[in-house]
C-alpha cells in the first residue's frame, strides 16, 4: 500500500525535522549574544514554526515536569528564564541536520514561512479583536503558526510524490489537502497530528493542525481556536501572503464567522496590523522585502 | 523529632574571617532530621563540618545513610561535596537528587566531576561510598517513614528547586536561591519593543508564578528564604541575579502565614555587625505587626520543629 509506506516515511522524517533555513543563522546570532532581550528571543523562536514546535515540545516534555501545558513562549521565558529557553532554542537549531537539497521540493520554504507567520499573527489579532483573554492569545498565535506544520514532512520526506500532488490539485482545481488524500492517502492534517503527538503538543495546537480544514467534524474544547485558525488560514490564502502550496483553498461557510461572532468584513481591518507584524519579522531576519 | 540545623548559610562564596563568626562563612548546607532519617539540603562548604560531625556521632551506630537534595548546581551549593568525609567511608549510602538545567551532562557528572584529577586528588570512581544520582523536577515524593517532599521551580538563572518537607503534621520549606518572578517583557509603551499582549501576558505569568510560590510556602512552620540583598541593593543593579531582598521575603512569608522565618543566603560582603543591625532593624519594624518570628540564619544553630501531637 502506497499509503502505508508514505506514512512510514513521514513518521521517520518527523523525528529529525530541521528548522527552516530562514531563521537558523538568526537563532545562532540571537542566542549567542549575551545581551539578547527576552523579546528578541521570543521573536526569533516564534518566527520559525519548526523551531517553535520543538521548543514547546521540550518545555512540555517530562524533562521539566511542569504540571500544566505551556503553549506560550512568553510564559516559558518567565517560568524557566531567558537562559534556559535560549539553550533550548540553540540546541534545537544547532543539532538539526539539514536534509540534502537534491530532492525535488514542491514547497518553497520562504513562502511557507510567510504563510505560517501570517496565519499565526492573524489568528492572534482576530482573537484579540474578539476579546479573548490576553493569556490565551499566544495559544492562538502558536496554533496559527503551526497549523500547516504537517506539510513539511510531506514536502521533504515524500518530495517527488508531493510535486505530483500539487499537479493534481492544479489539474482538478481542488484544495491541496484533498489532492494529498487522493495521491498520498494522507494529508497534511494527518501529518500535523502525527507531529503534534510526537512533540507532545496536545490541546489547541494539535487540534488546529488536525482540524483546520475539517473543522465541522470537530466539537472539542478547542473549537474556538480551530475555527479562528481556519479563518486566519483563509485570510492568508485570500490575501496571497506567503504561499503554502494551496492554489484553490476551500471557501469558508458564513456559519464559521457567525459562530465566532466575527464579521467577515472585519478582516479588512487586519490588513495593516498583519502586514506590520510581517514587516517587523522581515526587518528582524533582514530578509529582502 | 523534626529538627533543622544550619551548617552553612552564606551566599556565593565561603567567607572565613573575624567578620563572619556570628552568622557563619560557609556556603549552604542544611541538616534535616525526621525521626531517624537524615536529609541534607545542599553540599556547599558547610557540608564538610556536617560530615565530620556525622563521623563522630551517627557513624558509631553504623554506616551513614542520607538523602541529599541539591537546590541547584551553582558552585556554592555543591563545592563542599569532595570534603564530605562519609563519601570515603565504606558502607555509606547516599542518594543525591536535584534539578539540572537543559544540558547534556547528567547530575552525576555535574556534581561528581569535581572529583577528577584536574580538581582533586581522588576520583569519583575511587569513592568508597555507594552514591546514586537522580535528576528531579517539580513534583511530590513519598520519602517513606511518613516524610513527604514537594518541590517547586524557583526563579534563578538556572533551574533551581525549592523543597517543602512535611513530617508528622509539620512543615519545613527552603526557598533559595530565588528572586520574585517578574515580567521580563517591556511594559513601557514608549519602549520600541513594547507589545501590549506580551506585556500583559508577562504580567499575568509572573503573578501566577509568584502566587504558586506563596502557596508553596503557605503555613510553613519553618521557612528558610533567600535574602541576599536589601530592597535598596536589589533595585540598584541586582535585578535578574536570582536573589530576593529581606523586604520581599518578609512580606511574602507573612502573607503566606509562615510561622518562623530564617533569613538565609547572606551576601558574602555582609559582616556580622551589619547582619546584626539588619536583624534588629527588621525585628523592630515587625514588632506587633505579625505573629511570625523572623531571624537571621546562624551557622551551627539547631531549630526544632515540634511534631503535632
Amino acid at each position: 500500500m502506497a499509503g502505508t509506506s508514505n506514512l512510514l516515511k513521514v513518521r521517520d522524517y518527523i523525528g529529525s525535522m530541521p528548522s527552516l533555513p530562514t531563521t537558523v543563522s538568526k537563532v545562532l546570532e540571537v542566542c549567542n549574544n549575551p545581551k539578547t532581550s527576552p523579546m528578541d528571543l521570543d521573536r526569533v523562536i516564534s518566527l520559525d514554526p519548526v523551531l517553535m514546535g520543538k521548543v514547546l515540545k521540550l518545555i512540555n516534555s517530562a524533562y521539566y515536569g511542569l504540571g500544566t501545558q505551556v503553549t506560550s513562549l512568553v510564559r516559558a521565558i518567565i517560568m524557566l528564564g531567558v537562559n534556559t529557553v535560549k539553550n533550548l532554542a540553540l540546541s534545537t537549531a544547532v543539532l538539526d541536520k539539514f536534509t540534502s537539497n537534491k530532492n525535488f521540493r514542491a514547497l518553497n520554504m520562504e513562502g511557507f514561512w510567510r504563510h505560517s507567520l501570517c496565519a499565526g499573527v492573524t489568528a492572534k489579532l482576530i482573537a484579540k479583536k474578539r476579546g479573548v483573554e490576553s493569556k490565551a492569545l499566544e495559544e492562538y498565535f502558536a496554533a496559527g503558526l503551526l497549523h500547516d506544520i504537517g506539510k513539511i514532512p510531506l514536502n521533504n520526506a515524500l518530495a517527488e510524490e508531493y510535486v505530483r500532488t500539487m499537479a493534481v490539485a492544479d489539474r482538478d482545481r481542488v484544495s491541496l489537502h484533498v489532492a494529498e488524500k487522493r495521491t498520498l492517502e494522507l494529508d497534511h492534517a494527518d501529518a500535523g497530528a502525527l507531529i503534534a503527538a510526537a512533540w507532545h503538543l496536545d490541546g489547541a495546537i494539535s487540534d488546529a493542525a488536525r482540524y483546520h480544514h475539517a473543522f465541522s467534524e470537530y466539537q472539542g474544547e478547542n473549537r474556538d481556536v480551530v475555527l479562528t485558525v481556519a479563518v486566519a488560514n483563509y485570510y492568508a490564502s485570500r490575501e496571497g501572503i506567503g504561499f503554502s502550496g494551496n492554489l484553490y483553498p476551500d471557501k469558508l461557510p458564513p456559519e464559521v464567522f457567525e459562530e465566532l461572532k466575527f464579521r467577515k468584513e472585519a478582516l479588512e481591518e487586519l490588513e495593516g496590523p498583519v502586514n506590520a507584524e510581517i514587516d517587523k519579522a522581515k526587518v528582524f531576519l533582514r530578509l529582502a522585502q | 523529632m523534626f529538627t533543622v540545623k544550619i551548617w552553612g548559610d552564606r551566599g556565593s562564596m565561603p567567607t572565613p574571617g573575624p567578620d563572619t563568626v556570628e552568622f557563619g562563612g560557609n556556603t549552604s548546607c542544611i541538616e534535616v532530621r525526621c525521626g531517624k532519617r537524615l536529609i541534607i539540603i545542599d553540599a556547599g562548604s558547610g557540608i564538610r563540618q556536617l560530615g565530620d560531625s556525622l563521623m563522630r556521632t551517627d557513624f558509631r551506630a553504623g554506616p551513614i545513610k542520607a538523602d541529599i537534595f541539591i537546590t541547584h548546581t551553582h558552585w556554592d551549593h555543591i563545592m563542599g561535596f569532595p570534603m564530605f568525609t562519609p563519601i570515603y567511608v565504606p558502607g555509606t549510602e547516599l542518594r543525591i537528587r536535584g534539578p539540572i538545567t537543559y544540558e547534556e551532562d547528567p547530575l552525576e557528572k555535574v556534581i561528581g566531576s569535581q572529583l577528577s584529577y584536574r580538581y582533586w586528588p581522588v576520583r569519583q570512581e575511587e569513592l568508597a561510598a555507594k552514591i546514586t544520582y537522580e535528576q528531579i523536577k517539580e513534583s511530590t515524593f513519598d520519602l517513606g517513614d511518613g516524610i513527604w517532599l514537594t518541590t517547586k521551580y524557583l526563579n534563578h538563572p538556572i533551574l533551581c528547586l525549592g523543597y517543602r518537607f512535611e513530617y508528622r503534621g509539620r512543615s519545613f520549606v527552603t526557598l533559595y536561591d530565588n528572586e520574585p518572578f517578574r515580567n521580563v517583557f517591556p511594559t513601557d509603551p514608549e519602549d520600541p519593543q513594547y507589545d501590549e499582549s506580551y506585556a500583559r501576558e508577562g504580567e499575568e505569568a509572573a503573578r501566577e508564578q509568584n502566587e504558586k510560590i506563596l502557596a508553596f510556602m503557605s503555613g510553613a512552620d519553618l521557612l528558610v528564604h533567600d535574602t541576599q540583598y536589601t530592597a535598596k541593593e536589589y533595585v540598584s543593579g541586582k535585578v535578574g541575579w536570582g536573589h530576593s531582598s529581606f523586604e520581599h521575603a518578609i512580606n511574602a512569608a507573612h502573607k503566606a502565614q509562615v510561622k518562623r522565618l530564617l533569613l538565609f543566603h547572606h551576601d558574602p560582603n555582609r559582616t556580622d555587625t551589619e547582619l546584626q543591625e539588619l536583624e534588629i532593624f527588621y525585628q523592630a519594624k515587625l514588632r506587633g505587626r505579625t505573629s511570625m518570628s523572623v531571624e537571621m540564619s546562624r551557622e551551627g544553630r539547631l531549630y526544632t520543629i515540634d511534631p503535632v501531637e
